[in-house]
């Protein structure tokens, strides 16, 4: 690496600037990507530079494994990151919903990236204080990876493909490790059914991110009947059903854990006591359901005395851990379609070393 | 020389203008001189509306267009093209089709995108989007291969429209869908 005196700050703005006149931008400045940095990552991975890692056949493009490297170095990614990138693409092609339109939607939904087991320390993925970031680049990049792939390989840019009516705070910024030293659960990896101590990633499309401020008791169904409040708000219900998880801070995790609620009991709990009456539900326009399961404005007076449960399985309410342990501030993340529950083993350097 | 800045957009790869699905892009089907005796077909895409909104543009193509008769398929997938089962089926027993609403970000795009898939397979098609997604529609036209393909607009919002409403939107909409289907005999 040269030193400082050698760094040409002038080259460098032009290359950022050709590339904000390429329209390859998020807005933000890219890093410009040469050859021998595009080799540096591809050989962080055994896949083929050619290898396809993801389609969307509704606009007819491909992502290979070297266009998703030539992104994710833009996004700023260090090389040995690379191996999550293609890890986190997977598993979010994995979502019905981001194979579906949720790219091009107008709800304009955000990536949920979650990274389990050993990676997190080796790479400096943030598990704790400012879980949601900003301020640590393998969260921010990875996530930033994504984002750009989508705008750039699949063709997918704002007001043009992609409809987004406000979009959200921190799109493809959301990038978490989970905290597995302080969660008194076992991992969303292992919960899955991946052996312990394997690094890997889950992901899904969230509507949005709702904190749940609970500082102010020990008893674990006054808690969480602060976050039925509002996992089960009338403005977030489109469907009959939703899917909606919690990030549980370390100390709600501990809280609810010490008096005995294993991570299934806290999703039962949830499953059955989340949900509104009906006279709230007519309310807000949304008491009828249509045959495609959408909610709507019924026309016919009914009795308002029932009450509809909102999440109908367990799937539908991931739980996970992460942040610092210095408050009880949680994190209600709305879903946009549905987990697939199913998280993606990163390549290590061993693997890549071996099929080479 | 300095290194070249790569291109992450793949565009180097894809002919400009090829329809990405390998079909023939940008090519119009035949136009009829009119609809008399045409066999209509309705794709809908299942959004809030869609299914009233072109039942009732396919009845008043009857009523007042002597159009002989009406196929109503659903898309189960609004956010896809149609598949080709369904495309084959509306190609064949039909002589044009209206597929719509194109009422979001990606059922726009793909209301547009099988528009252009039964023109290539020589049926005419209107296609029917809300005014909010016009950017959404023109730029998956240009990325099928078909720039300009043009399509009937109903004023946005939809979903929320009473039945009556939907009717009186379609009875609006109605001329436009004429126009896209019909031309001098022959004529694409």
């Amino acid at each position: 690496m040269p030193g400082s005196a050698r760094l040409d700050p002038d080259l460098a703005q032009l290359a950022i600037e050709h590339c904000y006149e390429q329209d390859w931008s998020d807005g933000l400045p890219l890093v410009p990507v040469s050859q021998p940095l595009l080799d540096r990552f591809l050989a962080q991975t055994s896949r083929g530079p050619q290898e396809i890692i993801g389609s969307l056949e509704q606009v007819g493009r491909e992502c290979t494994v070297e266009l998703a490297a030539i992104n994710a170095a833009m996004a700023g990614c260090r090389p040995e990151y690379f191996p999550v990138v293609l890890a986190a693409f997977e598993a979010l092609m994995l979502d019905r919903a981001a194979r579906g339109g949720g790219f091009q939607s107008t709800s304009g939904p955000a990536p949920l990236i979650l990274v389990n087991g050993p990676v997190r320390g080796e790479l400096g993925f943030n598990a704790a204080g400012g879980a949601f970031g900003p301020g640590f680049r393998a969260n921010a990049t990875v996530a930033r990876s994504v984002g750009l792939i989508v705008r750039n390989v699949f063709g997918i840019k704002p007001q043009v493909l992609e409809q987004a009516t406000q979009g959200l705070p921190g799109r493809w910024s959301i990038c978490i490790a989970e905290n597995e030293e302080e969660s008194p659960w076992e991992p969303l990896a292992a919960e899955a059914g991946l052996p312990a101590g394997t690094s890997a990633v889950s992901a899904t499309l969230l509507r949005t991110c709702e904190f749940v401020d609970n500082r102010h008791t020990q008893d674990p169904e006054q808690v969480l009947w602060d976050f039925a409040d509002t996992i089960s708000r009338t403005g977030a219900l489109i469907f009959r059903e939703t899917s909606c998880g919690v990030v549980f801070c370390p100390e709600h995790a501990q809280l609810l854990a010490g008096a005995g609620f294993a991570k299934d009991d806290v999703k039962d709990w949830l499953i059955e006591h989340c949900g509104r009456a009906q006279a709230d539900l007519r309310r807000a326009g949304k008491d009828g359901v249509s045959e495609n399961h959408v909610r709507f404005a019924a026309d016919s007076a009914q009795a308002d005395g029932g009450f509809s449960r909102i999440l109908p399985s367990r799937q539908h309410v991931p739980v996970l851990v992460a942040g610092a342990r210095n408050a009880a501030i949680s994190m209600v993340v709305r879903v946009f379609g549905l987990w697939s529950g199913t998280p993606v083993a990163i390549e290590t350097r061993d693997d890549a070393a071996l099929a080479v | 020389m300095p290194n070249a800045i790569l291109d992450p957009t793949g565009a180097a790869g894809r002919a400009p203008g090829s329809a990405p699905d390998g079909g023939p892009g940008g090519s119009l089907a035949p136009r009829r001189a009119g609809l008399a005796g045409a066999r209509v077909g309705l794709l809908v895409n299942t959004k809030q509306n869609a299914g009233l909104f072109l039942e009732e543009v396919g009845r008043l193509l009857v009523e007042r267009h002597g159009a002989a008769s009406v196929l109503a398929r659903i898309k189960a997938n609004f956010a896809q093209p149609a598949p080709e089962d369904l495309v084959k089926e509306l190609t064949t027993e039909c002589d044009v089709v209206i597929t719509g609403i194109g009422d979001c970000g990606s059922c726009s795009a793909s209301a547009v995108t099988d528009g252009v898939l039964l023109e290539g397979r020589g049926t005419p098609a209107a296609v029917i989007c809300s005014d909010a997604f016009r950017g959404s529609a023109d730029a998956i036209a240009v990325l099928r291969g078909a720039p300009g393909y043009r399509y009937a607009t109903t004023p946005h919002p939809v979903a929320v429209l009473n039945p009556d409403q939907v009717r009186d939107r379609a009875q609006a909409v109605l001329p436009d869908v004429v126009a896209l289907l019909v031309g001098p005999a022959g004529a694409a």
